[in-house]
């Protein structure tokens, strides 16, 4: 932005330089393992700072030894179905905060962002008794449906269908049958940004689950990137160079979808400072 | 603005401030008695003076060892006839029409996994009834909480558990003992090493079928043994030698130190303490190590185990040794002896890391060292003398299975333990073969003939006598109780009082023992 | 607008109402609420080692883990672990926003770059940052002018000295946290007036004058907002401390948080679904504690309700 006025001359070769040193530090730890991904074994060691040796076979023998084609599929599998899922149930709920009104809804919408206070970690042992007696271990549903609705997405759609103007709020009072419709034709189009925002977020917590994969999964062939990372560190003393092509094979979607989405995801990550 | 900014951290510091210094001292697992929350000198624990009288405990019951065996087994009440327990329908698989698929879950990584996944292989092309699934979980510890956790449907039909898990898998009711299934089918035993079969046995019922047999070995770099003027065809027997050997690479300058020891649970923190305790003959836990009937306390903290890791711990601070510390990759001990500045002579891991270590040094990643230059030699121990106690894992039978399933399940068993895989399986790995004919067939022939390193485990296993000591511990919540050891090793090893640490960590341990026995 | 909105036609829209609100009631419930209320039960139980056969203990149980070493040290440990992250996270994600928002041609790949790290996962991080600190193989040990400079790189290694190992996880997940916050305080940035920056500096006000008057004090309410997300997920932390330490190095759990003392695999009672539970839910009372201290900071800026 123009406040501050467009440094000239020595100023200004010198915030390059500080931009550039400043960007290597935060770029150092992914600099350091892309050279050691494609480093062969044996240079490993000598000079890790410079990449002086170069072979893809490495990468290769991540891909393959570490499954990751299948991981990054389930992955993405689950954290697809996550977000349609949370955007879905978010828009149903968030449309019943905010454009219909009913006793007792105060009370409701309390309870429902209540359960933003209770941290995903109080619930494991008991949910993953839940997930075995459903027999859905080692299943896209165990992965995904505990995480298909989300107070913060009713929270955030609500706060979104709040800011429509009145009278569409007015048209919404009317008879059971016509809800649906009007989401679909009305509401949902106009609050599209919102919910792109929350499907990217929805999205990327998704994809970053840790703990969660780990607990369910017995059979390798279901692990998600995260958790097939965890088995594949078991090789880290081994053969590092191996775990760290893992590493940038299971960022690289991520960052890709994240280049494409830049805006998105700023409207996504800034979503949660919504003020009411 | 500045001031606002400010209060959450203030907060959290008064908060936390205000909640450290509420600690009651007790450990997690102690309960406080069901009368009074609070904590009024915790009755059984202290009353049984782990901490005060030293001496006493240990040399007590290392006085009146295998004496008191034989009628002790006798009066065990805990004793379940195999009658009771449940079945093997061993011929099932007869009336099967089609492949049975069963799973078996393992913890085996790396190579030793290629080398699992290699004998499964062999056997599903072996036979055309059963197709057996190999799945990783990870390591052995998440095996055993991924198994215990699932209910009969999700468990696998076979499942490999550590050594320290025979309790648990007896009291989780969740096996039929393999027992049943060598009576039911009239298994020869007579060529398996008998400690193997005792290790997975409480009172009187064979638990668990052993298959990959380890126990901790001495790795050391020849080349600087050949430096220091050493014979590096004679590595050191007793923890003596092991003294003298390092003060020898030390000032020769051959060797930054002897030896690079770590703490971690399944290692230098608790593992290889159960092998020293065997080794001198000493219980490390009461009734009979646990066998006769559960422990009620552990006796690591006399006088012989403050003697023992007085010693080592003097090493470390004599500059003779190298502490890794908790070793949290599995095989720090065995990097040091790789370092390229100050590198140690000798470690102490598991022999079934040895295809491990040989094929990582085959593969180049340490210059300078391959495989040829890597020297293997009976754990060195207080009686000077090579024992071991059965390490690794055994194979179990979920029960809660169908008949066809327990069935192919005992059909996999009989052929990785079968003399062919074992074996294969042996020269793969560096675990121990389980039965003597194992050496007759090839590829073990030749190899336990040209590469004597695979042979120190199964000879040091083979010369263990059979005691009491030598059967090692089963504790109910052993895998607790060594990441208890290892945290009070680690304590020492970083120069913490001896007896302090070990009081400590026993009086840990048998609160684990009394909540287990309470639970189970 | 309810008053526009009669009695009658109220209670008419509550059956359309509870069936558009149905499935997240029933994810919701069956996923958070009923597992909290069973971890609460569970947690005055000892449980055996299927986790079937448990035994009430009784409420007591609460109090006894809350003040036992293993949890108290575990909570000082992650209160520690917050106390590093959040303020330095804080700061590095300002003193870069600051530095990118500049009219600079190309400042977009700048931008870019720094955000770049909200790319990665928890074990993405942890294991670049393995393999920078591990003392054998790792990156920085290998450097024979920087082991020389700092020689705990090899001996022990940043993650196993119990001095340092604390202060390499929280840096590690500091750094997976800087996309973040940068973002954040980017978008803070741009929303700041243009004319206020101008004003000042017409005024004669230096640089680092409008930013302390101006720039941080309209900052507020999203600085407010990363130090709260950035310190739950320091409570949180568990990914980074399972692949990068172990909760080791010992003695002392040094990196032992609480969700790692309640699922992490060393654990003491890795065991007993009781006594996880018990500590779980211990570790969601300090969390609710902490959004209590934090509820009271946004003051009234949420607005709950209905009407």
């Amino acid at each position: 932005m123009a406040a501050e006025r467009a440094p000239r001359g020595a100023r200004l070769v010198g915030r390059y330089t500080l931009l550039g040193i400043v960007a290597f530090v935060v770029l150092f730890p992914v600099y350091t393992t892309v050279i050691g991904a494609l480093k062969p074994a044996g240079k490993l060691l000598q000079n890790p700072l410079i990449p002086d040796s170069f072979t893809l076979e490495v990468l290769r023998d991540a891909w393959t030894e570490g499954r990751l084609g299948r991981y990054l599929l389930n992955s993405a599998i689950v954290a697809i179905i996550v977000t349609l899922a949370q955007v879905v149930t978010s828009v149903l709920s968030g449309y019943a905060f905010s454009m219909l009104d009913y006793p007792g809804r105060g009370v409701l919408f309390v309870l429902f962002l209540s359960t933003m206070l209770v941290p995903l970690e109080a619930t494991l042992v008991v949910n993953r008794r839940t997930i075995g007696d459903l027999g859905w271990l080692n299943s896209y549903q165990g992965l995904a449906i505990p995480f298909a609705a989300t107070a913060f997405g009713t929270f955030l759609v609500r706060q979104a269908m709040l800011s429509l103007p009145g009278d569409l709020r007015d048209a919404a009072r009317i008879d059971g049958a016509g809800h649906v419709a009007f989401l679909r034709h009305v509401a949902v189009p106009l609050v599209r940004p919102t919910l792109g925002a929350l499907a990217l977020f929805s999205f990327l917590s998704s994809w970053n689950q840790y703990l969660w994969p780990n607990l369910i999964t017995t059979n390798q062939e279901m692990n998600t990137v995260q958790s097939g990372l965890r088995a594949l560190r078991e090789s880290a003393l081994q053969s590092p160079n191996v775990v760290m092509a893992g590493t940038i094979i299971a960022a690289i979607p991520i960052v890709i979808a994240l280049l494409v989405f830049q805006k998105a995801l700023v409207r996504g990550l800034t979503a949660g400072a919504v003020k009411g | 603005m500045n001031r606002r900014r400010l209060t959450p951290v203030a907060l959290l510091a008064a908060a936390s401030i205000a909640v450290a210094a509420c600690s009651s001292g007790d450990s997690i697992i102690e309960q406080a008695g069901d009368d009074e929350p609070t904590t009024p000198a915790p009755a059984t624990t202290v009353a049984e003076g782990s901490s005060g009288s030293t001496a006493a405990p240990a040399s007590s019951v290392a006085g009146d060892e295998p004496v008191a065996t034989a009628p002790a087994t006798n009066a065990t009440t805990t004793t379940t006839p195999l009658a009771a327990l449940p079945d093997c329908p061993v011929d099932a698989l007869d009336g099967a029409t089609a492949p049975v698929e069963i799973t078996f879950w393992h913890g085996l990584n790396v190579d030793n996994q290629t080398a699992i996944e290699q004998v499964t292989a062999n056997y599903n092309a072996s036979q055309d009834r059963v197709i057996v699934d190999p799945q990783n979980q990870g390591g052995y510890l998440e095996t055993i909480d991924k198994f215990f956790q699932s209910g009969d449907t999700d468990r696998p039909a076979v499942v490999m558990l550590p050594e320290y898990t025979v309790q648990q898998a007896i009291d989780s009711a969740t096996m039929i003992p393999v027992e049943a299934c060598t009576s039911a089918a009239g298994y020869d035993l007579s060529t398996f090493q008998p400690a193997t079969i005792a290790a997975y046995s409480a009172a009187g019922v064979d638990w668990g079928m052993p298959f990959n047999v380890s126990n901790p070995v001495l790795y050391y770099n020849k080349n600087m043994f050949v430096e220091a003027g050493l014979d590096p065809d004679k590595p050191p027997q007793s923890l003596e030698e092991l003294r003298a050997y390092s003060q020898q690479l030390v000032d020769s300058g051959a060797a930054a130190y002897g030896i690079a020891i770590d703490s971690g649970a399944d290692s230098g923190g608790g593992w290889f303490l159960e092998q020293w305790f065997a080794n001198a003959g000493e219980l490390y836990a009461d009734n009979g190590n646990g066998r006769l009937a559960p422990a009620t306390e552990v006796l690591y903290d006399g006088v012989s185990g403050v003697e023992l890791l007085t010693y080592v711990q003097d090493l470390v601070n004599d500059g003779l040794a190298f502490y890794v510390g908790d070793n949290a990759g599995g095989a720090d001990q065995l990097l040091k002896l790789a370092d390229e500045n100050e590198p140690a002579a000798m470690a102490i891991s598991t022999s079934a890391g040895l295809g491990t270590v040989l094929n990582t040094l085959a593969g180049g990643l340490v210059p300078g060292l391959g495989p040829e230059d890597v020297g293997v030699g009976a754990l060195p121990g207080p009686a000077g003398v090579p024992t071991a106690l059965v390490g690794g894992a055994a194979l179990y039978i979920a029960d809660g299975k169908t008949d066809v399933e327990a069935a192919a399940a005992w059909d996999f068993i009989s052929y990785l333990v079968s003399p062919e895989t074992q074996s294969l399986f042996a020269t793969l790995t560096g675990y121990v073969p389980v039965r003597s004919d194992a050496l007759t067939v090839e590829p073990a022939l030749s190899v336990y003939e040209d590469d004597p390193r695979f042979r120190v485990a199964y000879d040091q296993l083979a010369a263990s006598p059979d005691s009491p000591a030598l059967q090692g511990p089963i504790l109910g919540p052993q895998r607790e109780i060594r990441a208890v050891t290892a945290r009070a090793v680690a304590e020492i090893f970083s120069g913490g009082d001896v007896q302090t640490a070990l009081s400590n960590a026993a009086q840990v341990a048998n609160d684990l023992l009394a909540a287990y026995n309470a639970s189970n | 607008m309810a008053s526009r909105v009669s009695a009658r036609q109220r209670w008419r829209q509550l059956p359309a109402a509870l069936a558009l609100l149905a499935p997240s009631i029933v994810i919701l419930g069956a996923f958070v609420v009923y597992p909290l209320v069973r971890a609460v039960v569970l947690g005055r139980q000892r449980c055996g080692v299927t986790g079937q056969s448990c035994r009430t203990v009784g409420w007591g149980q609460y109090g006894d883990v809350f003040v036992s070493q293993e949890f108290q040290n575990a909570l000082w440990v992650t209160v520690r672990f917050a106390l590093i992250t959040v303020p330095l996270g804080l700061v590095l994600g300002v003193a870069l926003a600051v530095l990118a928002h500049k009219p600079l041609s190309g400042i977009a790949v700048f931008r870019t770059i720094f955000s770049s790290t909200v790319a990665t996962s928890v074990a993405v991080a942890s294991l670049m940052w393995l393999f920078l600190l591990q003392p054998d193989v790792g990156v920085l040990a290998n450097v024979g002018w920087l082991n020389e400079l700092i020689p705990t790189l090899k001996r022990p290694g940043l993650l196993r000295d119990p001095a340092t190992a604390l202060w390499s996880v929280a840096l590690s997940s500091v750094w997976a946290g800087l996309g973040f916050t940068f973002i954040l305080v980017t978008a803070g940035l741009q929303g700041i007036p243009e004319d206020l920056h101008e004003a000042a500096a017409i005024d004669g006000a230096t640089g680092s004058r409008r930013f302390w008057k101006i720039t941080l004090p309209l900052l507020g309410p999203t600085l407010l907002f990363v130090v709260i997300v950035l310190t739950t997920r320091a409570f949180q932390a568990y990914g980074e401390v399972d692949l990068l330490t172990d909760g080791g190095p010992q003695p002392g759990d040094t990196t032992t948080t609480l969700t790692y003392l309640t699922y992490g695999r060393d654990s003491l009672i890795a065991g007993d679904d009781g006594l996880r539970s018990t500590s779980a839910v211990l570790l969601f009372l300090v969390l609710l504690a902490l959004s209590m201290i934090q509820l009271r900071l946004i003051g009234r800026r949420v607005h709950y309700g209905s009407d």
